[in-house]
């Protein structure tokens, strides 16, 4: 299976931005004990790139993740995210945003318990109104090697398992952007290297944008870029 | 470990708030809370009556007798006992130029009150009126429109009116009247041409001890000392035996549906324990980890549960007495309350009881199942539900056993709450069954393509759901629900719609004999298409009866048997030489007219084969102090529906007619023909008869029945609120479950409008199969009340049963969705971080 090249750190135009992030915020907690936690994070990330966001724990990265997504509304600066801008939307807004737009794939899987592993991955397709939903689902899982689990409930399938339909779900409804919050990080090494290949290679398939966070440097190394934070900023941004 | 330890432990453990535990408090609060209010408000009802009894009755002992006074031996025995106060008590009607009205004219001597004091609207305390002089209840006042100072006429004398009366020390033993009351002095029924012989009148005597005595041994003394005058004794004990009655029945229906409201409760109540015993999994686990065995275990947490049962409980009991005050204030001047606080310690025992008794039922399966298990296995059991323990049944079964058997010890009518709990526990049962098959529907159905509707159709069969409960609860509450509306309407459908195409217009009562031409002139005066039906009114005791040779003495009877209530009292008597309309013979023959044998009495069939009679045996009335005994001759079947006379004895004519007595008769106009007019010509010319209009009396009649039917509804309430704490129960227990699809459906892009269409759906779905599943257990047991037990047609309100069940249902979606509502603020990146 085959990553895509490391590549240089380019600089990237607002037209051909998948991200464009200006002086983002993000305090939390009451106004008596705010917590900042993202100070102003300027950035762009250029479409169809592969950004690695690594950092030690508390330097916000899940939550820039969590903004630049649109599960969280930025307290202050610019974000657009596809063209849009996310600054101005609602929770509802940010989540017809995300339909058909955004995949996310998380740490913990968070399939629906009470679908199989189709519906699961037919999910979003459906709130977006796509009619043929089950068919693209049914090819994604496929694409995963999860053919013979269509009916299967999360809790009849293995962690590697769970991930993998975690991925389809995101990918089948070919998002523009791809998140990824540490996908390896309740899999064991082999298991880990196997979705970190397949994650990848889906990736490259549909030519979307992806962010992952990671501890992982070895996940790190097969990105084209890779961005430090610390203590709420961008530490460092540097070609992979 | 010891159960100090182990309470150390539990108390540790154990929230200040009992949190986790508060569905068990709050279910346990409404289900205790209700029977202790039941059962302190009957407590304060019959102190009343037992603290102002003298008053209420008007003296400690009270004779009554129709058509006659007590004889001069009869007076001077009472004298020997106290004070005495005699007076007359009969239906007239009293004038007031172009205005008529029954009443009830209340003649008293200058003893009276005995007991309490008789208060004017003007302030003043009075005692009987003076010979010209009327005091006049304000209903009697409204209904001629007369004022203080006003004259009216009662039978052929004119009287002022001195006064409106503000307080009647004994108007609750006076018991229920067909008309306003007015007071007047004791010889006026006299003097107003009212009495006559074969006068339908009462004499009411009452006595003040003059030291202190046994009542009730007083009144046997008496009865066997005067055998055959016919005598009906009342003691202050018993005041006002016909509201002793009624509290009592009413008593015992609220207590058995408060007590299904708690049974109820304890559905919340388990699903409560199952979840607080779910999240402490892992601290269970732990203990045991730590070398803490099973029964330290079970120990632990059931001093927890104890505990918060006993808090739920002693609040729930608090509660209930501290309504009571409420109630009491609400029910002035139907029923006789005590006021304050009443601590009735057999109440309080009794809901404690019930509430430790349902707990026990409800949380010993669950406290069971986690006392069982090893640590590794608990720490499982989100995925593989934790095994049944066998010992769970025994105490379930023995906990339901003790219930029952409490139930049918403390009830006067053990048959009859016995039906009424094997009914209620075939609804639970019925339900409880419809709950299991809703979830296999659930999850047999083919899968919506729609992920809302999926979600909302899974939440109904995945595991750990409270479909099962909620089914039960609900469902019990809303047949309860529609039980109540489709029985009140049907009642009331029966009395608007029957009746009037059966009932009479008037009653007539007191014809002398000598004005019957004159009477029947007047009718069709008034109306020559009027029809009318006339018979003979006395009234008699049965003294004694059975075969001939070996008769029965009433008098010696300990008890009346059980459906022979014409033993007790002075009944109605009659005589005629043919059969009465809508009456049927079932055994014996009629004798004929002209008929001049043996004395003979046919006899209500249902009295006879209560009191074990049969054709051939005799019967010995008392009838204005002469005995007169008759020969059975048959057996009738009496259509009690007919609304005409109706006599559980009617005897041959040759038995009674030289007896002093008038003519009652009914009298049945053209539709379309005022009333007042002959009203009006009947007082006028026939100023001794009383003349009842039968809708004033089914007016008083509906509103009695909508006030009863308005108590049931209260207490039935009680089961809905059962059943609505134990849907927020379970909509608690499900938050965690519901918040972790919620929030990954946000991140997939589902809206707020798409979050809330699942929440309805799935409740809707519940909620709409649970409004036809309790039309149809509700509407089957009200048909079975209303055809089988008081055997009326079934004509239920099916737009009123509708609303009341529309309503019911809008009140549970309401709660659902309410407590559904903090799903929606959950913003995903922080509920993400949570989970």
């Amino acid at each position: 299976m085959q990553f895509s090249a490391p590549c240089h750190r380019s600089t990237v135009t607002n037209s051909q931005a998948a991200i464009s992030a200006r002086n983002l915020t993000l305090t939390l907690g009451s106004s008596d004990a705010p917590v900042e936690i993202l100070r102003g994070i300027d950035l762009d990330i250029a479409r169809g790139s592969t950004v690695a966001l690594l950092g030690p724990s508390g330097s916000g990265k899940s939550s820039l993740m969590a903004v630049l997504s649109g599960l969280e509304r930025a307290s202050g600066g610019t974000l657009l995210v596809a063209g849009e801008d996310f600054a101005t939307l609602d929770e509802d807004a940010l989540a017809h945003a995300r339909r058909g737009r955004i995949g996310i794939v998380l740490q913990a899987f968070h399939l629906l318990p009470t679908m199989t592993a189709l519906e699961n991955v037919a999910t979003p397709m459906e709130l977006a109104g796509e009619r043929d939903a089950q068919a693209r689902a049914k090819a994604e899982l496929e694409a995963v090697g999860l053919g013979h689990r269509l009916d299967h409930y999360p809790q009849q399938l293995s962690g590697g398992e769970q991930q993998r339909v975690a991925i389809a779900r995101a990918i089948a409804p070919r998002p523009d952007l791809i998140f990824a919050d540490e996908p390896t990080g309740n899999l064991d090494a082999a298991t880990g290297h196997e979705i970190v290949e397949l994650l990848f290679h889906r990736r490259a398939e549909t030519g979307a944008t992806l962010l992952v966070i990671t501890h992982d440097p070895e996940l790190a190394e097969h990105c084209e870029r890779v961005l430090q934070l610390g203590d709420g900023r961008i530490a460092s941004d540097t070609a992979a | 470990m010891t159960w100090a330890i182990a309470w150390r432990i539990a108390r540790r453990d154990l929230n200040a708030r009992f949190r986790g535990l508060r569905l068990l408090l709050v279910c346990l609060f409404l289900g205790t809370g209700a029977l202790a209010a039941i059962g302190s408000l009957t407590a304060a009802i019959e102190r009343e009556i037992e603290t102002n009894g003298r008053t209420y009755l008007g003296g400690d002992l009270q004779i009554e007798l129709w058509q006659r006074d007590l004889t001069n031996e009869e007076r001077a025995a009472l004298a020997q006992l106290g004070d005495v106060s005699a007076g007359t008590r009969m239906q007239a009607m009293a004038r007031f130029g172009e205005q008529a009205a029954p009443i009830e004219l209340k003649a008293v001597d200058k003893a009276y009150p005995l007991y309490g004091d008789l208060t004017l609207e003007d302030g003043r305390t009075v005692g009987a009126p003076g010979s010209d002089e009327a005091w006049l209840s304000q209903g009697a006042a409204d209904r001629l429109g007369v004022a203080p100072g006003d004259t009216i006429d009662i039978g052929t004398e004119k009287l002022s009116i001195g006064g409106i009366i503000a307080d009647e020390p004994d108007r609750l033993g006076e018991g229920f009247q067909l008309g306003p009351t007015i007071i007047v002095a004791e010889d006026l029924p006299i003097r107003a041409g009212l009495i006559a012989p074969g006068s339908m009148y009462q004499s009411k005597t009452r006595v003040r001890f003059t030291q202190s005595r046994d009542t009730e041994a007083v009144g046997e003394e008496l009865k066997q000392q005067f055998p055959d005058a016919g005598f009906d004794i009342d003691t202050a004990d018993r005041a006002a035996p016909g509201t002793d009655r009624f509290v009592d029945r009413m008593s015992e229906f609220l207590t058995l549906v408060g007590l299904a409201a708690l049974v109820i409760a304890g559905i919340g109540i388990g699903g409560g324990v199952t979840s607080y015993l779910d999240a402490r999994r892992q601290g269970i686990a732990t203990l045991k980890i730590l070398g803490a065995t099973s029964n330290d275990i079970a120990r632990i947490y059931a001093l927890q549960i104890v505990a918060a049962t006993l808090a739920g409980s002693l609040a729930g009991i608090a509660a209930g007495i501290a309504i009571v005050p409420l109630l009491a204030t609400a029910l002035q001047g139907l029923l006789p309350v005590s006021s304050g606080v009443i601590i009735d310690p057999g109440a309080i025992v009794l809901a404690l009881a019930y509430g430790m008794l349902v707990a026990l039922v409800f949380a010993a399966p669950p406290l069971l199942r986690a006392r069982n298990f090893p640590a590794m296995a608990l720490m499982r059991a989100r995925v593989a539900p934790l095994a049944r323990d066998p010992r769970a049944l025994a105490l379930v079964g023995g906990g339901l056993a003790a219930i029952v058997t409490l139930a049918l010890l403390t009830s006067d009518n053990p048959m009859l709450s016995g039906s009424f709990l094997a009914g209620a526990a075939a609804i639970l049962g019925l339900l409880a069954l419809l709950g299991l098959g809703i979830r296999r529907l659930a999850a047999a159905l083919p899968r919506p393509r729609n992920p809302v509707a999926r979600n909302a159709l899974a939440n109904l069969h995945r595991p750990g759901s409270s479909t099962g409960a909620l089914v039960t609860a609900l469902g019990f509450g809303l047949s309860a629900f529609v039980l109540l509306a489709a029985v009140q309407s049907a009642i009331d459908g029966n009395i608007a719609k029957r009746v009037p195409d059966r009932a009479p217009d008037y009653f007539v009562l007191d014809i002398p004999r000598d004005q019957v031409d004159e009477f029947e002139t007047l009718v069709r005066n008034a109306d020559p298409g009027a029809s009318w039906r006339m018979v003979p009114a006395l009234r008699g005791s049965v003294l004694a009866f059975g075969s001939e040779g070996a008769m029965t003495r009433t008098a010696d009877l300990d008890e009346i048997p059980d459906g022979a209530w014409a033993l007790r009292g002075e009944r109605g008597l009659t005589y005629a030489d043919r059969l009465p309309e809508g009456n049927e013979l079932t055994e014996g023959t009629w004798w004929g007219p002209m008929y001049a044998g043996e004395p003979l009495v046919s006899v209500d069939e249902d009295f006879a084969d209560a009191a074990g009679l049969k054709v051939g045996d005799m019967l010995t009335f008392g009838v204005l102090g002469v005995d007169r005994t008759a020969r059975i001759a048959n057996l009738r079947r009496i259509d009690w529906e007919s609304m005409g006379f109706n006599y559980v004895f009617v005897l041959s004519p040759n038995a009674l007619q030289d007896a002093p007595h008038n003519l009652a008769a009914t009298v049945e106009l053209s539709r379309g023909t005022p009333t007042g007019p002959l009203l009006q010509s009947l007082v006028a010319a026939l100023p001794s008869t009383s003349v009842i209009e039968v809708g004033g009396v089914l007016e008083q009649a509906r509103t009695i029945l909508e006030q009863v039917g308005f108590a049931t509804l209260a207490a039935a309430s009680v089961a809905v609120l059962a059943g609505l704490a134990v849907l927020l129960g379970a909509i608690a227990a499900a938050r965690a479950a519901r918040t972790y699809d919620t929030v990954i459906l946000r991140v997939l892009g589902a809206d707020r409008r798409q979050i809330i269409a699942m929440q309805l759906i799935e409740y809707v779905a519940l909620a709409a199969t649970l409004a036809v599943v309790a039309l149809g257990i509700g509407s089957l047991a009200a048909w079975l009340v209303i055809t089988q037990l008081f055997e009326f047609d079934w004509l239920p309100d099916w737009g009123q049963v509708l609303a009341v069940l529309g309503l019911g249902v809008f009140v549970v979606l309401a709660f659902a969705l309410g407590a559904s509502m903090p799903l929606l603020r959950a913003k995903p990146a922080q509920a993400l971080r949570d989970l």
